[in-house]
């Protein structure tokens, strides 16, 4: 007699076949006369497909895609044609005329001319004018910093900016040009927070399609765009949960473009082969900075603040850069990969970034000097006393969502115990740790209660917006150093205000007066540690030179890449490199893109969730069936 | 009688489920870091950009207006709009990713249940036979395993090396398929790992409470009796043993299934599976209070309705229990 | 022990324990599983105590003795983690940190658990409701959200510095959250034995005699509950271990002195399945079942022998 225990087994087993089954590799995805789809992996989750209401790099990359910015970037960075292809300033430096190229139609065909520029600017220029932001606010104060007051059309191919502002800063704003027949009626309030649901209308070289929330970005071929057409008839922006499962799908081919890998994936995809890795100079730093709260205001927080004296003293925070090997750091933690740390210009904007005189090197004995010099002596026990002669003892928090954070205060630990001062790390939640290091000015329940920090920051073309964070007003805003000192103010101010050459000398100035003091000692400037595969897409290209293809500056790299079967990767002319010429951009579309998907192409959630339907039934089933034999067994023999 | 029962222990789990769902909100709002801080990390950061934004999100009310507002809309089905995702509904956003997670949770229970009940009930009944020597241990170390334990040496093995399976996700990103069934088996094709991982979890647990169950019953004097009368033994098992071994077992399970999408969250982290997990963590490092308060809300109906029916089930099951 | 020894006069309870006590190691030693789990513990909590002992002083950034992720050699055995750090030398002392986390949430849990158990079950009445409500409420609380909310708190209670058994601050806090979270379910197991002991007869005699709660719950139900509470802790342990290893694969735990959960969270941020460096994986983790496993059956067996249920087929 089998046992029914067996039978059951058996009958398990053969669902279980069905299940073996499904063990093959899958089919995939389907195959000929599919789109051409350029697939990007980026770490981050896109909050808002909104221009106005997205605060992460990729958000920027996504409404570049959709929008032309007035001013675009060409190939180093540099200003070049985007909805305007000309422009110049007016002879007495009051306003700036830009043309904008005729012809253009917005992707649902509308023609487009000046009236969505003037448009696209008067929603900052309003919400400036109200004293209030659009959306997050982080798109109109640059406008605001561009000094630009009015906004004028007069005719379909000109816009005038008036702004007095010598610098060029106003051929750097990321103003997304929407179109006025679907915006037009509303105002910079309502536009801050409206959803820009897919599909979007754009004049750029991409149109988004569809947002599945924390998955992944479509976007579609804009056919009348004025540019270049890429290869691709299909971008897709995947948000990865980790920098590991990226670098694997990059690996397996299941993406053509990795952001942010960790060095040591880096290292090891260089030897993957159709896989290119690019280290981009990164406009942007990690830091640890200090709690200089009090300085310069003679401040003090009861039950908070800085554990010392000593850290509102210049003299020491100095004498600490010589305990700090950056190299060391650099090496060890991101395997070479970034550059040391200066000033909070970086190095990758050229035309700003001066190296300060007499760099700090990393000598212990140096700092220890220092330090006795400056009034900071060790006791008996080898405890390093401040001022008030209290041993000092500082606390390091940082967040704990970066392990390269946790590293480097490790290392700053143990370096700073031999020149006697005792260091707590403490790692945060990052959500906390806002929280934390928040002064009494932001929230009065606040108490700022920290010695040193590290963090990064990272910036955007123009130098001011990061070297802000050290006035004295944006204490409670977003200054972390709590640094108030009116001679850096005042300089800050001047070079906000200065054109190109007078402001290269305020900043040197500034720059190295910040080194002197250092409010932070910038640790490195984080290089972008990118990789893409050259099997399926050619004629990738860095902007700028020392940057990465994508997720630079605009987004017009993804108009020059061409199909890696097609022989002649020519490195094309990329943006005309200049003001003022204007780019005969209207290219031959690179391939003749098969742009009929295969019908498929329906919302995929709806399919997943039919067939996920499906699969459900199909287990309810199964376990249906094997549950309810049993019980008819037991009926036919049941004698009791 | 059954009427009133079952109504009376409605009102219980609703009176439940709104207890809790006030205790997350105010847990949320506890947490230091407020949501406007933390996503306006901005350089321009201005007091009034973050009084805006408070104002906007209706956080600049007293906490107890806040949650009388929230009650109010709730109940009529409207569960706010992210404050990450910027204007999207919540129940858009928690939508999409609550199907991977009931699929990759409800499978999982399924499988375990079948094979661990299956082995607990063999082991327990043959014990200090083979199947039970091994199984018994098998169970034991899963059980000891974190999914993440699981999980990690699955990718390194099956993914990483030898390349079976994705790594991640839970489709080929973005891929157009050319019929139904191909985006049906390349689904299934990523959901072969985290399903493993899961279920093994699972098993273990499953299969050492049958186990025990089945020992305890085996000596009952029922059994006892049905032996004496010359019942075959599958009889015994299958009309006895078993069903008032699977009494407590069922309890045991139901109870479980509501927390096993909380438990599930570092499968979904290793796996990249996009599912509540990730979802409320993410949600949770922002304070995207409406989505946390919308999935909380979802979990703690979850845990209450699986308690509920198991009490309703254990009443079937066991006509004793029955008032 | 049987029902019959504890019917006899309540005096010499101790000799009694003494003679139990023989007894049950008896019955112990014939458990393989049980004694496998002991030795599984035995192994670690030597590990535990000392680590300095067999490895030398936790491995930082700056004392780092080797290469970047060097795979398992005659220098390092188990490899070295991507700082350079001897992954033997992490590993041994994360035992002490998983070992003494979980230890502390243990004590915490159980204390507390069975004192609102046995409180709650024997008193009833209002007082029984009103602790199971409360018992409940902690039961709903989600650790992680709870984690976040109390870590600045304690914090500031205990300031960053604090030390306790060498447990830096960050870790006191996933101590506190663990017990916290934990107790609920043992009080739960704790009332329902202290109400079946409650019904037997001679706790009414001593009722009878004049003695006052209090002296009744220490003196007459907690040696009878006892059993179920040192079975109850060793699975409470394997718990707590467990549970942190989540916490800390989640992020919470703390670099600077890794628990087995944290190092298997560094492999996992460094990238390392997808690297095929498993030799920062595999330690940690062999090491977390091992831990748990030893005492799951460990408690098993105790379960088993101090809590007979019908039917002893030994």
């Amino acid at each position: 007699m089998r046992s029914p225990l067996r039978a059951r087994s058996a009958r398990i087993l053969a669902s279980a076949g069905l299940v073996g089954a499904l063990l093959l590799p899958a089919a995939g995805p389907a195959s000929a006369a599919d789109p051409v789809v350029l697939r990007v992996g980026v770490t981050q989750t896109l909050d808002s497909v909104n221009p106005y209401g997205t605060a992460l790099v990729v958000g920027y990359e996504v409404f570049g895609l959709t929008y032309d910015l007035l001013v675009g970037f060409g190939s180093d960075a540099e200003p070049a044609p985007g909805f305007a292809d000309k422009w110049e300033r007016a002879a007495d430096g009051k306003s700036w005329t830009f043309h904008i190229r005729k012809g253009m139609t917005w992707s649902d065909g509308t023609p487009a001319t000046s009236a969505d520029a003037c448009f696209s600017y008067q929603i900052n220029l309003d919400a400036i004018a109200a004293g209030e932001n659009v959306g997050l606010g982080y798109i109109d104060p640059s406008v605001a910093a561009a000094g630009v007051t009015k906004a004028e059309c007069p005719d379909a191919e000109t816009m005038i900016l008036t702004s007095s502002d010598p610098s060029e800063r106003i051929l750097q704003n990321y103003v997304p040009i929407l179109p006025k027949h679907i915006w037009g009626d509303k105002t910079y309030k309502q536009i801050g927070e409206a959803t820009f649901d897919a599909p979007q209308v754009g004049s750029g070289p991409y149109q988004l399609v569809e947002w599945k929330t924390g998955e992944y970005v479509k976007f579609e071929r804009n056919k009348s765009y004025w540019g270049k057409q890429g290869a691709a008839d299909q971008v897709i922006i995947q948000f990865f949960g980790s920098a590991d499962t990226l670098v694997q799908a990059l690996k397996a081919g299941e993406i053509d473009y990795a952001r942010g890998a960790t060095a040591a994936q880096f290292d090891a995809l260089k030897t993957e082969p159709n896989i290119v890795t690019v280290a981009g100079e990164a406009n942007g730093w990690t830091q640890l900075g200090f709690n200089t709260y009090g300085t310069g205001t003679g401040k003090t927080i009861p039950k908070g603040g800085p554990s010392t004296k000593a850290l509102q003293d210049a003299a020491f925070r100095d004498a600490l850069g010589y305990a700090i090997d950056k190299d060391e750091l650099l090496k060890r933690i991101h395997l070479g990969y970034g550059v040391v740390g200066t000033t909070p210009v970086p190095p990758v904007l050229s035309q700003f970034h001066t190296d300060p005189n007499d760099i700090r090197t990393f000598d212990l004995a140096v700092a220890d000097q220092k330090l006795t010099a400056a009034g900071y002596v060790k006791d008996a026990s080898g405890a390093r006393l401040d001022k008030e002669g209290k041993a000092i003892s500082l606390t390091l928090v940082f967040p704990n969502d970066d392990d390269t954070y946790a590293k480097a205060a490790q290392f700053i630990q143990g370096w700073f115990k031999e020149i006697g001062i005792k260091v707590t790390p403490v790692p945060y939640e990052s959500g906390a740790l806002v929280d934390v290091m928040l002064p009494p000015e932001a929230d009065p329940t606040k108490t700022a209660d920290y010695d040193m920090f590290i963090w990064g920051w990272s910036g955007s073309p123009d130098p001011s917006i990061l070297l802000e964070i050290f006035t004295c007003a944006a204490i409670g805003g977003s200054s972390d150093s709590l640094y108030c000192d009116t001679k850096y103010d005042d300089m800050y101010a001047k070079q906000n205000t200065l054109g190109v050459t007078e402001r290269k000398v305020v900043l040197d100035e500034l720059q190295q007066y910040w080194y002197d003091q250092a409010p932070y000692h910038i640790l490195y400037y984080d290089a972008n540690l990118h990789a893409y595969r050259t099997d399926k897409f050619a004629g990738w290209q860095n902007q700028p030179k020392s940057g990465t293809p994508l997720f630079a500056y605009g987004t017009e790299n993804y108009t020059l890449l061409t199909l890696a079967s097609e022989a002649s990767p020519s490195p094309e002319a990329s943006a005309a490199p200049s003001a003022g010429s204007s780019a005969g951009s209207s290219a031959a579309p690179a391939t003749p893109a098969p742009t009929g998907s295969g019908g498929g192409s329906s919302t995929s959630s709806d399919n997943t969730l039919l067939l996920v339907g499906v699969v459900v039934v199909v287990a309810v089933v199964v376990v249906g069936l094997v549950l309810s034999r049993r019980r008819r067994g037991s009926a036919e023999e049941d004698d009791e | 009688m059954g009427g009133t029962y079952l109504l009376r222990r409605l009102v219980q789990a609703t009176l439940t489920i709104l207890g809790i769902v006030v205790l997350n909100f105010f847990l949320f709002r506890m947490m230091p870091g407020s949501p406007e801080r933390i996503l306006l990390r901005n350089p321009h950061l201005t007091q009034a950009t973050v009084d805006a934004a408070r104002a906007r999100w209706g956080l600049d009310e007293p906490v107890p207006v806040q949650l009388v507002k929230y009650l109010a809309a709730t109940a009529q089905g409207d569960l706010g709009y992210s404050f990450q995702y910027r204007g999207q509904p919540v129940g858009e956003v928690i939508g999409n990713r609550m199907w991977p997670t009931i699929i990759l949770v409800g499978i999982a229970e399924v499988i375990a249940i079948i094979f661990g009940l299956a082995l607990g009930a063999y082991s327990g009944w043959k014990r200090g036979g083979n199947v039970d020597k091994v199984g018994n241990g098998v169970s034991l170390v899963l059980y000891s395993m974190p999914y993440f334990v699981i999980g990690m040496p699955l990718i390194i093995i099956f993914a990483a090396e030898l390349g079976w399976f994705p790594t991640s996700g839970m489709l080929t990103p973005g891929a157009t398929y050319a019929s139904p069934m191909d985006q049906l088996l390349d689904f299934l094709h990523h959901l072969v790992l985290p399903l493993l991982t899961v279920s093994l979890g699972l098993i273990g647990g499953y299969s050492i409470l049958m186990r025990s169950a089945i020992i305890e019953t085996r000596t009952e004097d029922y059994v006892t009796t049905a032996k004496a009368k010359g019942l075959s033994e599958n009889r015994i098992v299958r009309h006895h043993a078993f069903p008032n071994a699977l009494l407590p077992t069922v309890t045991i399970i139901a109870i479980n299934l509501g927390y096993v999408v909380a438990g599930v969250l570092t499968a979904e982290i290793i796996f990249n599976w996009p599912g509540l997990g990730t979802l409320t963590y993410q949600a949770l490092s922002v304070r995207d209070f409406p989505v946390l308060q919308g999935v909380f809300l979802i979990l703690s109906i979850a845990v209450v309705m699986a308690n509920l029916g198991a009490d309703l089930l254990y009443g079937v099951l066991d006509p004793r229990v029955r008032t | 022990m049987s029902a019959a020894t504890t019917a006899k006069a309540p005096t010499g309870v101790w000799t009694l324990r003494a003679r139990g006590f023989r007894e049950f190691a008896r019955k112990f030693a014939r458990r393989s599983d049980g004694v496998l789990g002991f030795v599984i513990l035995v192994f670690f909590t030597i590990m535990a105590i000392a680590p300095q002992l067999f490895v030398g002083a936790l491995e930082s950034a700056i004392t780092a003795s080797g290469d970047g992720l060097g795979p398992p050699s005659m220098t390092h055995i188990l490899g070295t983690d991507e700082l350079g750090r001897d992954m033997l030398n992490l590993t041994i002392h994360g035992a002490r940190v998983s070992m003494v986390i979980g230890l502390l949430a243990t004590v915490i849990t159980v204390v507390v658990g069975a004192v609102i158990g046995i409180v709650s079950g024997f008193v009833g009445g209002l007082t029984d409701s009103s602790l199971m409500r409360l018992t409940d409420f902690f039961l709903v609380l989600p650790t992680f959200v709870l984690a976040i909310i109390l870590a600045p708190i304690i914090l500031d209670m205990i300031g960053v510095d604090a030390e306790v058994a060498g447990l830096r601050a960050t870790l006191v806090v996933i101590v506190i959250v663990i017990g916290i979270t934990s107790w609920a379910s043992t009080a739960r197991i704790i009332r329902s034995q202290t109400l079946s002991v409650k019904e037997r007869m001679f706790v009414d005699r001593a009722r009878v005699i004049g003695s006052g709660n209090g002296h009744i719950m220490i003196k007459h139900v907690l040696p009878n509950v006892m059993n179920l509470i040192v079975a109850n802790t060793v699975l409470v342990f394997a718990g707590a271990v467990f549970t942190e290893t989540t916490l800390a694969f989640i992020g919470l735990g703390d670099p600077f002195l890794p628990s087995w959960g944290q190092l298997l969270y560094a492999a996992e941020a460094a990238g390392a399945p997808g690297l095929g460096a498993w030799w920062l994986i595999a330690p940690p983790a062999i090491c977390v079942v091992l831990v748990i496993l030893g005492f799951t059956l460990m408690g098993n067996a105790l379960d088993d022998i101090l809590n007979p249920k019908s039917g002893v087929r030994r």
